[in-house]
């Protein structure tokens, strides 16, 4: 009982502080858009986590993903569906597009799957900018109506961001439960060989899909949640830029932890508010925190402390059993 | 055949040369970095624009000559590739897997340059126009081209089979092309590994730069240009074969010609789905290019 609780104290204490900040920010619309908004940020980076933290591929497309499931989502609830349903189907359509944007991974390792997929992203952008009856292209929709609550309510408000902190802490728990089962430590042997994942007999084209499914369907509630939170949404809303800074809060977490991520996007995601006087200087920011990631924090931020705890004491290390990388 | 279709097809031919040429130059820069240091420079676009950028502040706001100018511009990269060798490029040399680093790495350095143009050169619709480095015009029968663009075409061609001869019969490109096949066999060898690394980056990046400096004497831009750029690098890498020149310089102008004609049978983003679309092909099925060595 004790381990049990010991298992999931870190979760108790992450989903204590996800639903009480919005409630204590209720009083500043402001504040609470940007607890909003890092909810998201949790939620992504923690689906890009399991592609590149515990599955070894660095997928750019990501926002792309979440960029499929906005459009379908909006569309059907215009065309008068209720959005629950709508955001149902816009999700499982765009993870099963995940799935078939993931079948290069079947070939393709570590550049050549990031530059594929990067090429990917791009396909994507420039669709919805070239199907403008489908999105409106490169202006944008805007006016995006709130989800209706059965009673003829709207969700709105402090109501919206605690069902937002519910995604997250369901989107850590969710990935908790993978990595801790045998779907995960598989995902983690084709990480490390994935030649000598396939000799121990895991299928790796089986298992690479289903986490390419899982990973595109936090992309995809996500991008589905986002559209009416925010209002307005286009083609730049969920172009490349969006995938990297996606993969910079999990690198700079510290990418296969499962805190890593969720530090990195609760760090990174308010910055472009706090800089939102100095915008202009924002992409010089996160051009510096990229480069800095990736020369001086290689294993992120958990990673690095981790590395420090084993140095400071070795006897630690070899009772712990966790995967060394 | 008509006076108008005679012109057209010329208009055609041409621009297809001179995009493809320059095309070729930025793709020959990033393939011998990423055949010698592995390096997928992501940020070639921006370089590229830099380069554009720079050449036309020298001419238009500090009234150089635009030859000049452009000697100046090209010589400007070495000391910025020499400095980015020592701040971050050195540090992966001898990292495993280290072109996913590098490429997260360029794609970083985009991001700042990228900033620091939207901050500096301001809006993106700008249009940014060079003095014409050559005045008057030639006429080629029924067809007017700007001297310029000849001369820009020709320097560009000329750039491309000094550096075609250079790796192929100089000791340096011979050296280059020992490390792209085995390191270690090059090194037992009495080749500098590490001076042939920093030798071939900052080779690359004049060649990229030199691109930036031509394409801005013949055309206008405005700052989208280095994203397209980008893309349109990786894509001839890959399809030619990463690390081959021979493979940049051909389908360079393959893809230079297929733009001219897109653009008048169709719209650009038909040219850009179908490069990206041929480039998503070779990397599944063919991932060491069309022309690998």
């Amino acid at each position: 009982m004790t381990g049990l609780m010991r298992r999931w104290l870190a979760h108790a204490i992450f989903a204590l502080a996800a639903f009480a900040t919005p409630l204590l920010l209720s009083g500043n619309r402001y504040f609470a858009f940007i607890a909003g908004i890092t909810f998201f940020s949790v939620l992504w980076a923690t689906g890009m986590n399991l592609l590149y933290g515990y599955t070894g591929l660095m997928p750019l497309m990501f926002g792309g993903i979440a960029g499929i499931s906005a459009y379908v989502t909006i569309g059907l609830s215009a065309n008068g569906w209720s959005f629950w349903l709508a955001m149902l189907v816009g999700s499982v359509a765009a993870s099963l597009v995940g799935i078939v944007l993931g079948l290069p991974a079947l070939r393709l390792r570590g550049f050549y799957f990031t530059l594929c997929s990067l090429v990917i992203q791009t396909v994507i952008t420039l669709a919805f900018v070239y199907f403008v009856n489908l999105t409106n292209g490169d202006v944008g929709i805007s006016h995006i109506p709130l989800p209706e609550l059965p009673g003829g309510r709207q969700l709105a408000g402090t109501a919206y961001e605690l069902v937002l902190a519910t995604i997250a802490v369901i989107g850590v728990v969710v990935l908790t439960v993978i990595v801790e089962s045998s779907f995960g430590r598989r995902l983690t042997a084709i990480r490390e060989d994935d030649g000598l994942a396939e000799t121990l007999g895991i299928n790796v084209t089986r298992q690479k899909l289903a986490a390419f499914f899982v990973a595109s369907l936090f992309a995809s509630v996500g991008g589905a949640l986002y559209a009416p939170y925010v209002g307005f949404i286009s083609p730049r809303s969920f172009d490349v830029l969006l995938s990297l800074n996606i993969w910079v809060m999990v690198a700079f977490g510290g990418r296969g932890t499962i805190w890593g991520p969720v530090i990195g996007a609760v760090i990174l995601a308010p910055v472009p508010f706090v800089l939102q006087d100095y915008y202009t200087i924002k992409d010089v920011v996160y051009g510096l925190l990229i480069i800095g990631v990736v020369v001086l924090l290689p294993g992120g931020i958990v990673g690095g402390v981790k590395r420090k705890g084993r140095a400071d004491a070795p006897a630690a290390v070899a009772k712990q059993a966790a995967p060394v990388r | 055949m008509s006076d108008t279709t005679l012109i057209i097809l010329l208009s055609t031919i041409t621009t297809g040369l001179m995009l493809g040429l320059i095309f070729s130059l930025v793709a020959v820069g990033v393939t011998i970095i990423y055949g010698s240091i592995w390096m997928p420079n992501a940020a070639n676009g921006q370089f590229f624009l830099l380069a554009a950028l720079f050449a036309w502040s020298t001419s238009v706001s500090w009234g150089l000559q635009p030859a000049l100018a452009a000697l100046l511009v090209i010589g400007s990269s070495v000391p910025l590739s020499y400095a980015l060798e020592i701040l971050l490029v050195r540090r992966f040399y001898d990292v495993p897997n280290r072109n996913i680093s590098y490429f997260v790495l360029t794609l970083g350095i985009t991001q700042i340059l990228s900033g620091i143009f939207s901050i500096t050169y301001g809006v993106w619709s700008d249009q940014f126009q060079l003095p014409p480095l050559v005045p008057g015009v030639t006429m080629l029968g029924p067809f007017p081209i700007a001297n310029n663009r000849l001369a820009a075409m020709l320097i560009a061609a000329v750039l491309l089979a000094i550096l075609f001869a250079l790796l192929r019969f100089h000791r340096y490109g011979r050296a280059l092309r020992a490390v792209f096949q085995n390191r270690d066999a090059a090194a037992l060898r009495g080749v500098n590994v590490r001076g042939i690394y920093r030798m071939s980056f900052v080779l690359g990046n004049a060649v990229i730069f030199a691109g930036g400096v031509l394409f801005a004497c013949a055309y206008s831009f405005d700052l989208t240009i280095a994203w397209t750029m980008a893309i349109t690098a990786f894509a001839i890498m890959i399809i030619g074969g990463p690390g081959s020149v021979l493979g940049a310089l051909v389908i360079g102008i393959v893809f230079g010609l297929t733009q001219a004609v897109a653009s008048i049978f169709a719209s650009p983003t038909i040219a850009a789905f179908a490069y990206l679309g041929a480039m998503l092909i070779i990397l599944l099925f063919r991932p060491s290019g069309l022309f690998a060595r």
